[in-house]
């Protein structure tokens, strides 16, 4: 059986998703405070390494990184409802991409994986 | 913790120290602008040791291949030996050729290159007022049409560079330039897409000479250029762009002024990210072409790529304004 990756489509989809991704969250109010600022370039090099994780596909992403980079951010009151609504955006994301519900399912479950290292807890 | 040496002398660096910044405290005077590795001002060579591939974004294979970085982005993690670039064979002499007030605040210098230059309309270069203060400035000119380089230079409130271009240099005066660099330029291969450029204030220079180039590239999609200022006499190509509408079917032009109150002009009065998504609809078909005021670029690339283009297809050449 081919991996999630495969099946999702490999880096072509991560192409594919980040652009549509990026732009769902920064129209997203809920969330796109925390991206005031960013260079918008950096921003989807970084969320491409972040979709190919979570599309379970090579990656070198550790707690430890995932903590570093998300620090300033829980500072400034980033918490569950804000990881809640990025994994929902990700999911309509892969939704309008034509991926099937399960393999969307499984997307959300490796990025919950990640909620605490996040989160700083 | 790092050291470098640099004219015979060692030089401890604190943690996160920049190798400009550590030159400068040390009273070494460091010809730089940006200080944020896009004016390669500060471009230094290492002659022991390696330096982080960071410091050398943006330089071309040929001057990293021989160790050349940028002083202002490199933190080395190892010891390194480092000296001034021999920017002889990288900086050249060019005289001024041309000398004339576009507007009130915006001088057009016409330099005439001693030797061959290569450039792309839409790049910029540093011109050296001597040999530690530089800045730099983009291209309104186009390489192959214009036997000069034209730069429109915006004179900056106790800008130490601007106003000397402005009040001291003259018709004939030589000076030093370095090589042209930047990724904002026209590259042919889809003639038939639509592109927008937009800027306000002398942002204008590079869209000009991106617009000039698509053109002479037989570029055959619309090409929309949209100028904004906060008064009418910003825009100071007013006439020329409206002349070239009438020379090229397929080359339109927008202004706007903010302050709508002293506006005769046939012109728009709203700010110029609105307009821009009203011009670009369906924003995922066009390529963008965004200069100028830096935050003003960052509005509307985000403007542009919420509407649907994709980043890839959004250029950018933001102005740092140096003041130290």
């Amino acid at each position: 059986m081919s991996s999630l990756f495969d099946r999702i489509g490999g880096t072509a989809a991560v192409d594919a998703a980040v652009e549509v991704f990026y732009r769902k969250v920064l129209a997203d109010d809920r969330i796109n405070e925390f991206f005031d600022g960013v260079d918008m370039e950096q921003q989807i090099n970084k969320q491409k390494g972040f979709l190919t994780m979570a599309f379970g596909g090579p990656n070198d992403y550790t707690g430890k990184d995932m903590r570093e980079g998300h620090k300033h951010l829980v500072a400034r009151g980033l918490n569950d409802s804000h990881v809640d609504a990025v994994i929902e955006l990700l999911g309509a994301t892969l939704q309008e991409l034509g991926v099937a519900a399960e393999d969307i399912q499984a997307v959300a479950d490796i990025a919950n994986s990640v909620r605490d290292d996040v989160l700083n807890r | 913790m790092s050291y470098i040496i640099f004219n015979d002398k060692h030089i401890d660096l604190n943690k996160g120290q920049t190798v400009l910044s550590a030159l400068l405290d040390n009273g070494f005077k460091i010809p730089n602008s940006c200080r944020a590795g896009a004016c390669q001002s500060c471009l230094m060579q290492s002659v022991e040791g390696s330096v982080p591939e960071t410091s050398q974004q943006g330089l071309k294979d040929t001057l990293k291949a021989q160790g050349y970085f940028l002083a202002c982005s490199c933190v080395p993690t190892t010891p390194l030996q480092i000296a001034l670039a021999d920017t002889s064979s990288l900086r050249i002499k060019a005289s001024v050729v041309g000398h004339d007030l576009l507007a009130k605040d915006v001088l057009r210098l016409r330099l005439k290159p001693e030797q061959a230059f290569d450039y792309r309309a839409g790049q910029y270069l540093s011109i050296n007022q001597n040999n530690s203060i530089a800045r730099s400035y983009s291209l309104a000119s186009v390489n192959k049409l214009d036997n000069y380089l034209e730069f429109h230079i915006r004179r900056i409130d106790q800008g130490k560079v601007s106003s000397w271009l402005h009040e001291e240099l003259q018709t004939g005066r030589e000076l030093e330039i370095g090589q042209a660099t930047g990724d904002c330029f026209y590259v042919p291969g889809a003639a038939d897409q639509k592109i927008i450029l937009a800027g306000t204030g002398t942002g204008l220079a590079p869209l000009i000479g991106i617009a000039r180039d698509a053109i002479h590239q037989g570029h055959s999609g619309e090409i929309h250029l949209l100028h904004g200022a906060i008064k009418k006499d910003g825009l100071y190509m007013h006439q020329q762009l409206i002349t070239m509408t009438n020379e090229y079917p397929n080359f339109h032009y927008h202004a706007s002024v903010l302050q709508a109150d002293e506006v005769k002009l046939p012109v728009r009065t709203d700010a110029i990210d609105k307009i821009v998504t009203d011009i670009a609809i369906n924003a995922a078909d066009w390529k963008a072409y965004l200069c100028g005021d830096e935050s003003t670029v960052n509005t509307l690339k985000k403007k542009l790529f919420l509407a649907g283009t994709s980043m890839g297809n959004i250029y950018t050449d933001p102005f740092i304004t140096t003041m130290d």
